[in-house]
Parts: C-alpha cells; sequence; structure tokens
C-alpha cells in the first residue's frame, strides 16, 4: 500500500503516484494524514489540487467522517466535507448540514451547504430552504426556490406564487430576475390544478421573457395543463383564446384537439384572430376531429385564415379530404381562386401533388401558380413537377415563368408560419425580393450580414426578440434611420402602438386585415 | 443547478479580474435576458461540455477593456488593439479554467473550449440555445462586464 510517511520529502513523481493511488483505492487509513496535508498544504498546486481529489476519494465511502468534518473548525475541510456529503448524496448528514446552516451568515458559505442539502434532497431539509427563500443574495434565493421545487413543497406555493405576483408589479415587471424564472420551473413541477391554473392564469404576465418561460413551463406540463387551458380559452378575452390555443397546439395532445373543435362547434372561435389561432393549433395535433375542422375552414373566405387551413391540412393529407378539396377547388368561383392561391401561398406542396392529375383541380392550382411572382415559390413547384414527370407535367413546366431576382428587397418578421407565407405572397406581388425571418433576431441577423431593405414588416409578439425591440435595434443602425417600417399588431394592442411608435415604427397595420390593405400600405410608405 | 453552476464563474471572474487586473468589480442583480444576444465592445466566449453543453460569455464595455489592459501590462501597452484582445482571451481562458476546477470539486466534470475574442463597438454575439439565458452585471469604476450563461 502507498504510504504517505515522510510524504512531503519525497520526490514529485512519489508523490503523485501515491496520491493516485490512494484516489483508486480510498483507503481509509489514509485519511488523517490526508487531512493534514490538506490543512498544511505543500504548496505546488497540482500536488494540493490531488491532495484534495484523494481525500474526496477517501471521504466518498466514510459517511461518519463527512459528517464529523462538518463542523471541523478547519473552513478547507469542512468545505470539502460539505461538497462531498452532497456530491456523494449522503442522507445521514443531513440533519448536521440544516444544523451548520443554521448559524452560517457568509453568503459563499451558505450556498454551499444549501447546494449540498438540495443534491442530497431529503425532506428534513425543507425548513432551511423556506427559511431562505427571502435571502438577499439572489442566487441563494434561487438555490432555495429549485430545492423547493424538486422537493415538491406545497408549502411553499403559496409564497412562489406571491413571488411571481410581486414580479408583475409596475416597478418590477421590466426586468426577468433569475428568481422569477426559478419560481416560474418550481411552480410547474408541482403539476396540481391550483399551480397549474396560477400558471396559465400568468400567461398575460407584463414582462415578455416572463410570458415566455410560462408558456414553455405549460408546453413542458402538458396533457396535464389542457384543462386548465380550456377555461382559460373559455372564459377569457381573444387574447386568452390566442395563447391558449397556441400552447394546446404545442402540447399536441389529442383532447386539445377535441377541445378546441368543441369549442369552436360553441362559437367560442367567433374572431378571426381566434380562428386563426384554432385552425393552427389543430393543424399542430391533427385529430380526425381537427381535421374535419379543418376542411370545414375550407369555406373561410378570409385570405389569411385560408392559409392556416391549407398549411394546416398539408401535414395529414387524406383521401377525403383531397375529394372535398377536389370539389371546392373545382367550381371555378372566387372561392376556388382563393384556395388554390392559399395553396401556392403557403407552398402545400403535398396538396398540390394530390390535385395535380385531378381533372379541373390540377389545371387551376397551375393557373394560381403561373400568377406568383415568387421565385422561390415557382422553384419549390418547379421541383415538384419534375418528381411528378410526364407529359402534363413537362408542358406545365415549360409554362413556368422565369423570374428575375427583383432589385427592391423587403424583410419581414413573424412567427407564424402562415403569416410569413402570406407576407411573402403580398411582397413578391408587389416586385420585392422577400427575406423571411421567424423572430427578431433572425431578422436583425440579415442587417447585420450588410442586406439593404426598401421596407421592413414586422409582428409586434414573437419570441426571442419581439417586434418592439427589433425596430430600435434597426433604427440604432447606421442608414436604417428612415427605412419604412410597418407595424402588425392585433387590436388588443392597440395601447402598446404609442410605445412602437416612440420606438421608430413608420405605419401600423392591424390583424386581420386583408392582403389588399397591407399592399396599400407598403405602397404608401414606400413611395 | 443552474445557480449552481452559475456561481462558481462569478467567483472566479472577480478573482481573475482583482488578482490580474486589480480591478475589484461589484456584482449586479442577476436576470434572464430577453434576447439570446449578448452585447458589447470586447467579449471573450468559450463552449463547455460535459455534464451539461452550454455556452459563457464575458462581454466589457470598451472604457472596462482598456482599463483591465492598462492595468495588467502598465505602461508597455504596444498595440492597444491586440494587447486587448490577448488580455480579454488569457482573462476569459483563466476565469473558464478556475470556475472548471471549482465545479470539479463539486463532482461536475466540464470541458472548456478555447476561448474566441470578438471586438467591435455595440458587437452581438449568439447563444445557440432555447434555454434561458442567466447575465449577472458587473460594475467597476472603469465601466461595466456582463457575464452570461446558457446551459441546455
Amino acid at each position: 500500500m502507498a504510504t504517505l510517511d515522510d510524504f512531503r520529502n519525497k520526490e514529485f513523481l512519489d508523490q503523485i503516484t501515491i496520491l493516485n493511488e490512494i484516489s483508486g483505492s480510498k483507503n481509509p487509513e489514509a485519511l488523517p494524514k490526508l487531512v493534514e496535508l490538506l490543512k498544511k498544504p505543500v504548496g505546488d498546486t497540482s500536488i494540493d489540487y490531488m491532495v484534495v481529489n484523494a481525500l474526496n476519494a477517501v471521504l466518498s465511502g466514510n459517511e461518519e467522517k463527512v459528517i464529523e468534518g462538518l463542523t471541523d473548525e478547519h473552513d478547507g475541510y469542512r468545505i470539502l466535507c460539505i461538497r462531498v456529503a452532497g456530491e456523494h448524496g449522503f442522507k445521514a448528514a443531513t440533519g448536521s448540514l440544516v444544523k451548520v446552516a443554521q448559524t452560517e451568515f457568509d453568503p459563499d458559505r451558505l450556498m454551499e451547504i444549501l447546494t449540498s442539502l438540495a443534491r442530497i434532497a431529503d425532506t428534513a431539509a425543507l425548513p432551511i430552504f423556506r427559511k431562505h427563500l427571502e435571502h438577499n443574495d439572489p442566487f441563494i434565493k434561487s438555490a432555495c426556490i429549485e430545492a423547493l421545487g424538486k422537493l415538491k413543497d406545497e408549502t411553499s406555493i403559496e409564497h412562489l406564487k406571491v413571488m411571481i405576483e410581486d414580479s408583475d408589479s409596475p416597478e418590477r415587471f421590466e426586468v426577468c430576475d433569475i428568481t422569477t424564472w426559478k419560481a416560474v420551473e418550481a411552480m410547474a413541477s408541482f403539476s396540481r390544478d391550483d399551480t397549474i391554473g396560477f400558471l396559465v392564469e400568468k400567461l398575460h404576465h407584463t414582462n415578455p421573457t416572463v410570458r415566455r418561460i410560462i408558456t414553455d413551463a405549460l408546453i413542458t406540463i402538458g396533457a396535464p395543463s389542457i384543462n386548465m387551458l380550456f377555461n382559460a380559452f373559455e372564459s377569457g378575452d381573444a387574447d386568452s383564446k390566442i395563447l391558449s390555443a397556441n400552447i394546446l397546439g404545442f402540447v399536441g395532445d389529442r383532447s386539445g384537439a377535441d377541445g378546441l373543435v368543441a369549442a369552436f362547434d360553441k362559437g367560442l372561435a367567433d374572431d378571426s384572430n381566434v380562428r386563426y389561432a384554432v385552425y393552427e393549433a389543430l393543424g399542430r395535433i391533427g385529430t380526425m376531429k381537427g381535421i374535419i375542422c379543418l376542411v370545414d375552414g375550407l369555406s373561410e373566405t378570409d385570405e389569411l385564415i385560408l392559409m392556416a387551413v391549407i398549411g394546416g391540412l398539408e401535414k395529414h393529407v387524406n383521401p377525403g379530404m383531397i375529394s372535398t378539396l377536389t370539389k371546392v377547388i373545382s367550381n371555378d368561383d372566387d372561392q376556388s381562386d382563393r384556395l388554390s392561391k392559399a395553396v401556392v401561398s403557403s407552398r402545400a406542396i403535398n396538396i398540390f401533388d394530390a390535385l395535380y392529375e385531378v381533372d379541373g383541380a390540377g389545371d387551376v392550382l397551375m393557373d394560381a401558380l403561373l400568377q406568383s411572382n415568387d421565385p422561390e415559390v415557382i422553384e419549390q413547384f418547379r421541383a415538384l413537377l419534375i418528381d411528378i414527370g410526364g407529359s402534363r407535367a413537362e408542358e406545365d413546366l415549360d409554362r413556368l415563368p422565369e423570374i428575375a431576382t427583383s432589385l427592391s428587397k423587403a424583410l419581414a418578421a413573424d412567427d407564424s408560419r402562415s403569416m410569413c407565407a402570406m407576407h411573402r405572397a403580398i411582397l413578391t406581388d408587389l416586385g420585392f425580393k422577400p427575406f423571411m425571418a421567424t423572430n427578431g433576431e433572425e431578422a436583425y441577423e440579415f442587417i447585420e450580414q450588410g442586406e439593404e431593405f426598401d421596407v421592413i414588416i414586422t409582428d409586434m409578439n414573437m419570441p426571442v426578440m419581439d417586434g418592439m425591440e427589433l425596430v430600435g435595434k434597426v433604427r440604432n443602425t447606421p442608414g436604417y434611420e428612415d427605412v419604412p417600417i410597418i407595424m402588425v399588431t392585433t387590436e388588443s394592442e392597440a395601447s402598446q402602438q404609442e410605445m412602437a411608435r416612440k420606438a421608430g415604427v413608420t405605419a401600423f397595420v392591424t390583424k386581420p386585415f386583408n392582403p389588399d390593405t397591407l399592399k396599400a400600405k407598403i405602397e404608401e410608405v414606400t413611395r | 443547478m443552474d445557480v449552481e453552476l452559475a456561481k462558481p464563474f462569478i467567483k472566479a471572474a472577480i478573482d481573475v479580474l482583482s488578482t490580474m487586473a486589480f480591478i475589484k468589480p461589484e456584482v449586479g442583480k442577476p436576470y434572464i435576458k430577453k434576447n439570446t444576444v449578448a452585447a458589447g465592445d470586447v467579449s471573450g466566449m468559450v463552449g463547455i461540455t460535459g455534464d451539461r453543453n452550454g455556452s459563457v460569455s464575458i462581454s466589457f464595455t470598451k472604457g472596462c477593456a482598456v482599463a483591465i489592459v492598462k492595468n495588467m501590462l502598465g505602461d508597455e501597452i504596444e498595440d492597444i488593439m491586440t494587447d486587448v484582445k490577448d488580455a480579454v482571451g488569457e482573462l476569459t481562458n483563466m476565469i473558464s479554467g478556475q470556475a472548471r476546477a471549482g465545479l470539479a470539486e463539486r463532482g461536475l466534470v466540464f470541458q472548456g473550449s478555447t476561448p474566441t475574442v470578438v471586438m467591435g463597438d455595440g458587437h452581438t454575439i449568439s447563444h445557440m440555445t432555447k434555454a434561458p439565458i442567466m447575465a449577472i452585471p458587473f460594475t467597476t469604476s472603469d465601466g461595466s462586464f456582463t457575464i452570461e450563461f446558457c446551459f441546455e
């Protein structure tokens, strides 16, 4: 066995070998001498570091000694024991650690103790976590919140609620503290009706970051949150309905789709923005009932809503749906025009493919495609026609126009796929080369890369970077002081328009709108 | 867990800056960032892999970066741009190393990439992550800097 006798006088290489051997064998007999080496270090950084490692290894099999060490007078050894207790989850150490924590006032050492207790995860430590829930140090506070969530301490639920409520107060909502983040996560770990209900209620938090964290938390909770989301959908205003429908779509549970269809039938989705959100959600989930509802949606006349319907159906093409689509598209009326346009603009390749060989429908779709000015759309369908093959496809391929890339460029940012498709269609119609982004950050990347735009269209609420921040950044970019920016908002966001105007928005378009309204607005600001 | 990971980096930043550059930074209130973009004039970044993966960046304002270099090199500054780049790279490396050593003592083993330094007034860096990004603001008498973390 390696011996630590006369260790200090040994050669460097021997010292390393001995310490390595002890780390491997974890021989408890080495403990007293190792402790002595820790308390009076050799002075060589690497050796001293190895002493710590060897001690950690020996202590990992010696719970009693670790507990004894928790009250050792030597700071370094005490901290080491605290860490070892946590790392190896020594439950027997809980009592002593809690006791030490009671009288520890140094924030760094207190944090060490609390971290170890959190790792041991013994409910006996609950009181000490609760005690420090309002500690001045945000890290200690967060560690306690995290631990209470992990231990599912129901006693703390009310406290956590108050924390989240407070974070929404006028003097605090501008910043999302790490404690708020942790409180939302801890709250989400309970998965009780009241905690989920509380989070759903807080979906309207004034701070967009907190809103996003709550949304993500509810999506992670998944199915158990569905009932609460329905309550919000049924009793809330249009905004609540939209937010709940979005989350239900992302959760992707069948019962979510069934409930949305039921709500739809009850007339709860009369508002066109709500209907749009419901169709998008149904498209994401894709149950039979949902698809039937989407098929019914084919009679919608609003272009944007039709794109949500087509976009949803595109993911779940089936023979029944195709036969209905064939009927309505072959009708040769205004609705068939709108639908075929929606298929082309939302680049519904699967639907196009299924309808192409059908008499009547294929011609209507080709007509719509030939009207498109969007080079990317043309290219995508060109590839599809090549895939389909045959004499008819070859003839149609010859009819496809070669579109020269236009010189004016436009940037559009929106997190909804259908809205993006619509912007793209409008912009190409007007002869712009469109650049699309699903959030403000992606949009700003184009600008950073040196692209120059003649007009920018942005949504207000987007993940990662919202429209307001994008506008602020754009206006602060040299050369972008006067580029027209159009912001698309919902009626309920009207109150924020003044703030957006100050940030530098040139004009607003309120959802829902028809494409001509936005076209006219673009022409007005780029004139 | 996240908080536990962040703390050693903060401690390392304070230790390294006060020993190497004689600057005593004051820690501000940590918060969650609205976006994934780090903004500053000079930034050092390291990628972290191991028990969890993520990235850590330290972004300095110009004034703060220059003060650090002056304190580290005294009158021997030759080319301020190169020296700032070197110094920030070196500091980032030391902070990352010391923090990882601290984490290793708690049984959390991480590897750090070699640091990357980005310079340019008001530049931005994106953390590629979906997880929330924790930002810890620091103030010094010569300007501010921010440490940002994100772990998957």
